[in-house]
Order: structure tokens, then sequence, then C-alpha cells
């Protein structure tokens, strides 16, 4: 299992559109992956789940991946945050 | 008695209909439990309820179109996911299966316990965006009650009406239009708001923040609304009517005269011709270039070939593209722009870049190229053999330096020279061309211009870059300012620079579909715009219009000027708006 953590730096948090665009990098890898914050883990495959994280900018959180292609899945996830979600392109 | 009263338009045009008043409980639910021999049906009917409202939603994303189509289709994506999460669809389910309660019963449970939820939550924004949950459950309840003959009548007595409303969907929107409803009135909401662009996306007349609206308005009261100006008029007077009537006959005079400038030049009243070219990324905005007449795409976006996926494009593929949108063009030069990439817009599975401080100033666009040569050179062999095809040009974003221009033509030359013994046909002269969007290629354009065989102007980074002002950062909206002086001087410098050696410059920045600008641009010297299909004719008549002589004239007046207001009032004195 592979875990990162990584504070959210996005303008907004992890809002619908931004959550849609984390299932959506992650559709498609053969891993499980999931977010944690403040005590509370749930699927990044999941857009409901991510949403219900509440997550806002700033909030430290911890990724997690686990399958033959947790490498590539965690690196999908860390790509969309470093790259802010694409947002305001 | 007639009532005047207003609120802020939103989305332009004019409605004359009947008032249709919806309060904000929109959805009557059943509460009677279901017998044991129902359960099976119900939790069908909810199946097929999610199933439609979600192809709903795919409908009205092929519907949209416009600028702000990208930013819709964003929101419609995460709905329909949302419809497709079992952490959404399970909970009503196992409410249907376990607790015996009627769909919409236990949507609306499902809605309350999520709505809840985000209603805890401590950040401002995620907790203002139960709005998404609304909207998702909204659709599905909409689809349940679509069953019924009651709703079917409720939508047939739609056709002629005026919504008013406290809030309105974006996944309302769609059907209401469909359905006949002429416009919409909202209490609340902004210019700003999802459904606000979505209805410009969709020209459907629209008015926000009319607080009055829900008590001043009752049901099937007749309303005039401006979609422009804001003003709702409620019984409209004889008076109203005929500037109803006046608003009719402009618009379909305006649509008619557009509609004649389609296969017709563009040229200033003075008789100077200017081209004016497409921007496409789409088929459908090539389809639409074409019908519209334009000279050509005069800026081919690549990067959605690159985007969304996770194997690079191969040369086979991107050729196919290029040599289709050549074909569509059906002879008309295509001016296809090469990978325009950075750090911060790269898709996570086709290239994977480096994180970097400040992307904007970082490797992008021809850096990016030039530093993944090998990808270029596919890019550019794809290119070349389109060009057998009919005319193409190639257009590098970002350059800053003589040098990169440089090293693209050796490696086209290379290219061409490979295809060619390979027994490729390749055109003989595919023309290179640099966009100017650095400051530093504006002011150093006499330098590296006869590298080129002509430039294109990219004002959108151009101003950004000139004024140091991250266009995305809503703290600085104030200065991002297309008019600011600078930025002007950069603009008449290149094209002056380019004409002066026989190359020619065309601006394909946000700027050249705006008319607000035209008269501007017209007056520093371009003669070759490159814009949204859609704003095509709306620009050509704006320039037949004007007299290019006259406005030539007060080039240098608009360059002294040191403010935008000062501009302004240049343009004023040319009997021309701001």
């Amino acid at each position: 299992m592979l875990e990162r953590e990584i504070t959210i730096s996005n303008r907004l948090g992890l809002h619908a559109r931004a959550s849609a665009k984390l299932v959506q990098a992650l559709h498609g890898f053969e891993a499980s992956a999931s977010i944690a914050c403040r005590g509370k883990e749930v699927n990044a495959k999941s857009i409901m789940g991510v949403m219900m994280l509440a997550a806002g900018p700033g909030t430290a959180v911890t990724l997690r991946t686990d399958g033959p292609e947790a490498e590539q899945a965690m690196q999908a996830m860390l790509d969309l945050f470093e790259r802010k979600f694409d947002e305001g392109e | 008695m007639r009532l005047v009263f207003a609120g802020a338009g939103a989305s332009r045009g004019m409605a004359l209909g009947r008032a249709r008043l919806e309060q904000p409980s929109r959805f009557l639910i059943d509460e009677r439990p279901l017998g044991e021999d129902e359960v099976d049906a119900e939790l069908e009917r909810l199946r097929l309820a999610i199933e439609a409202a979600r192809e709903e939603l795919q409908q009205l994303r092929r519907k949209l179109h416009g600028s702000t189509a990208r930013e819709v289709a964003e929101f419609l994506d995460a709905h329909s996911l949302m419809l497709a999460d079992r952490e959404l669809t399970a909970g009503i389910y196992e409410l249907i299966r376990k607790g015996r309660h009627r769909a919409s019963a236990a949507v609306k449970m499902q809605r309350d316990r999520l709505v809840g939820i985000f209603e805890a939550m401590d950040d401002p924004y995620l907790r203002s965006r139960k709005e998404d949950i609304d909207h998702v459950i909204g659709r599905v309840q909409a689809s349940l009650l679509r069953e019924s003959s009651a709703e079917e009548r409720r939508l047939a007595a739609r056709v002629g009406e005026i919504l008013v409303s406290d809030t309105v969907a974006p996944s309302e929107l769609l059907p209401l239009a469909e359905h006949g409803v002429l416009g919409v009135v909202l209490t609340s909401g902004s210019s700003f708001s999802h459904s606000a662009i979505l209805a410009r996306s969709l020209r459907l007349p629209m008015i926000v923040a009319a607080h009055a609206a829900l008590s001043a308005v009752h049901d099937d009261d007749l309303l005039l609304i401006d979609g422009e100006s804001g003003e709702v008029v409620v019984h409209p007077t004889a008076q109203d009517l005929a500037r109803y009537r006046n608003w009719q006959r402009e618009t379909a005079q305006r649509s008619k005269q557009l509609a004649l400038l389609r296969d017709t030049d563009t040229r200033t009243r003075d008789g100077v011709a200017i081209t004016l070219h497409a921007n496409a990324e789409a088929p459908t905005d090539v389809a639409q270039a074409r019908t519209l007449g334009a000279a050509g795409i005069g800026l081919y976006r690549t990067e959605f070939l690159f985007l969304q996926r996770r194997e690079l494009p191969g040369e086979e593929e991107q050729f196919l593209a290029y040599r289709d949108l050549v074909l569509g063009m059906q002879g008309r030069p295509v001016t296809i722009r090469t990978l325009d990439l950075g750090a911060d817009k790269s898709d996570a599975s086709g290239l994977v870049l480096d994180a970097e401080e400040n992307p904007a100033l970082g490797v992008r666009g021809v850096r990016l190229s030039l530093r993944l040569p090998q990808l270029l050179a596919i890019q550019l062999r794809a290119i070349l053999r389109a060009s057998a095809y009919g005319p193409v040009r190639v257009l590098v974003p970002m350059v800053s330096a003589a040098a990169e221009i440089e090293s693209v033509r050796r490696m086209l030359a290379e290219c061409a020279r490979d295809l060619r013994s390979a027994g490729h046909e390749v055109a003989h002269n595919v023309e290179l061309g640099a966009m100017v969007e650095v400051p530093a290629a504006a002011l150093a354009l006499g330098g590296m211009i006869h590298l080129v065989d002509f430039v294109a102007i990219g004002t959108n980074d151009l101003v950004q870059y000139t004024l140091a002002v991250d266009r995305n950062n809503d703290h600085l909206a104030h200065l991002y300012d297309p008019l600011h002086p600078a930025v002007l001087k950069l603009i008449a410098h290149t094209i002056h620079t380019a004409h002066r050696h026989g190359r020619r410059a065309t601006l394909c920045g946000e700027m050249a579909g705006n008319r607000r600008y035209t008269a501007l641009l017209l007056a520093l010297g371009l003669t070759d715009f490159s814009m949204h299909p859609g704003l095509l004719l709306e620009v050509r008549e704006t320039i037949n219009g004007l007299d290019h002589a006259t406005l030539r004239r007060h080039a240098a007046a608009l360059l002294r000027a040191p403010t935008r207001e000062r501009i302004a009032r240049v343009l004023q004195r040319l009997g021309l708006p701001d």
C-alpha cells in the first residue's frame, strides 16, 4: 500500500467539479484509492465520498492506494492536486 | 394595473408570456408506504428515473455552445458522476426495499441526509455546494414525476409561460426551454451562476435578483421581461407591447441581416478588405466556420488531442484529425498550433511533467516541444502529411527567442525531407508562424520576423504577461485590462513590424471576437482577426460599418492616451462605443 500526505491547495477545495476530476483521473486504474482527513477516510473513486470529506483549501489529507496499479493511481492523484485541478484554465 | 420592478439582466432577449410561479418546495411527496408486492416495481421506477436523469444530462451536454460551454460541461459531468455513484443511490434503494418508502419519498430522505452533512461543513464554499446535491436530486424527482400524466399536463401548460421562481437548477433549464418556456425571472441568483451561464448558452432570456417577483406576480399575470436591462413589467400596456413588437422586429431583422453577411466579404465602409478567420478545436467549430464564411481556421488548438487520456496520440491519429480538418475547410487555409501545454495544464496520463513553482513562466508551449523533440516531430510529421490535402500553416506558441523558431524550422524541414523520401506527399511551402504572446517576442519581433512567414497575436496571454496579472485570480480582475496602454503599444508594434516585413499578423485572443474592440484594433492596423466562429457575423457587421481611414488617422492619439478612460474618450469622439 502507498501512502502520501498532501495539502489541498486549489482555490476552492474538493468541491463537486474537483471531486469529479479526481474520480475521472482514477478511472480505469486497477487500484483502490482513498483520501483521509480528520479521522475520516473515503473512497477516492466515489465522487460523493470525496465531496462528503468536506476538505477545503489548506486541509492536510492522506492519500492511500493499493493494488497492481497503486503507483500509477497515486501519481494520477498527486498530479491532479499539484495542477490544482486545472481550475481556472 | 401596470407594475414595473427590476432585477439584474442575466441572459439577453425579451419575452412576453403568462407568469407561472414556482414556490421553493416544488415536488409533492407521496408518503404512503408501499405494499410488499409494490417494492420491486418501485425499485425499477427509481432505476429508470436515475437512468433518464443521466441521459438528460448527456443530452444537455451535447447542446451547449458558446464560450461557457466547457465550464457548464464540467458541472454536468460532476452531476452525472454523482448519479452513477452507489454512495448516493444505494441508500435510496435501501429506503425503498427495507423502509417501504415510495421512490420520491426515499429520494427526498436521502437528499435531506446529504444536505445535512453539507450544512455541517466548516468551509463556506463547500457548504454552499449542497446546491449540487439539490440539482441532482431535483433531476431524479423530475424524472420520477414525469411518468405521471399530471406532470405532462404541467409541462404542456408551459408553452408561452415565463417561469417565476426563487431559483432554478441548471438541469431544469433545458427541459423548460424545450417545453416552450419563454423566459425566467428569479428572486435570487446572480448573472455568474451556472444557471445564468447556461441560459445564455441556450439563449433563454433570464432576470436574476428580482427580489419582488414572487410577491408581486401571480399565476397567469401577463409579463414582459427584458433580459438585457433586467426590467419586469407586470400587466404591460399597449405602449409596452409596442416596444416588444419593435424589439421582435429588430431582432428578426438583425438575424436576417447577419445571415445575409454569411457569404459576403468583410470590408470597411471605405473598401479596405479585412480577413476573418475562425478559432476551432471541435468538428462542430469547423462546420460552423465554413458555413459562416470564415476565410480559414486562424487557430486550431491541438491540446484536446492530448488531454484526458493515458497515452499520447500517435502520428497516424494526429494525421487523421488534421487531414479531416483540412478537408473540412475545403481549400481554405488552416493554421494548426503545435502543442500548447505547461505543467499547469498537462494531463496526468498522457504527459508526465514535473510540477513547477510558476508554471505560467515555466516549460510550456514551444519550450515543452523543444524539450521533448520526439513529441514535436510526431506532430510536425502529422501536420505535414495533412498538407497534401489542402493549405496548412504551422503556428508555434509561447515563442520568446529567435533560436526557438530556428529549431522548429529545422525540424520542420527535416520532417518534410524524411516524409518525402518515405514516399509521402507533402506540400511545398508549409508556412511557419510564431505566436506573439510574450512581451519579449513583441518587442524584439524585428529581430526574428525574417525567420517566420506570419505571426499570430495571442492577446489573452499577452495581457497576462505584460501586466503580470494572472487572469484567473479574482482579486486582480480589475488589473487585467486589454486596454492598458502597454498592451495596445505591444499589439500596434507587432502589427506594424509584421506588415513592414510583408508578413500577416492575425489577432486570435478574446479581443478579436469582442466587437467593443473591433474599431480599436482596426485603428491599430489589424487586418486579420481570428475568433470563435459564433462571433464572426457580428464582427463582420461591425467592420462593414466602420471607416478605416478615419480610424487609422486616430491610431497615434489612441496610442498616446495614458489611461483606458482617455482611450475610451478618443473612441467616443469617433462616435464609437468604448
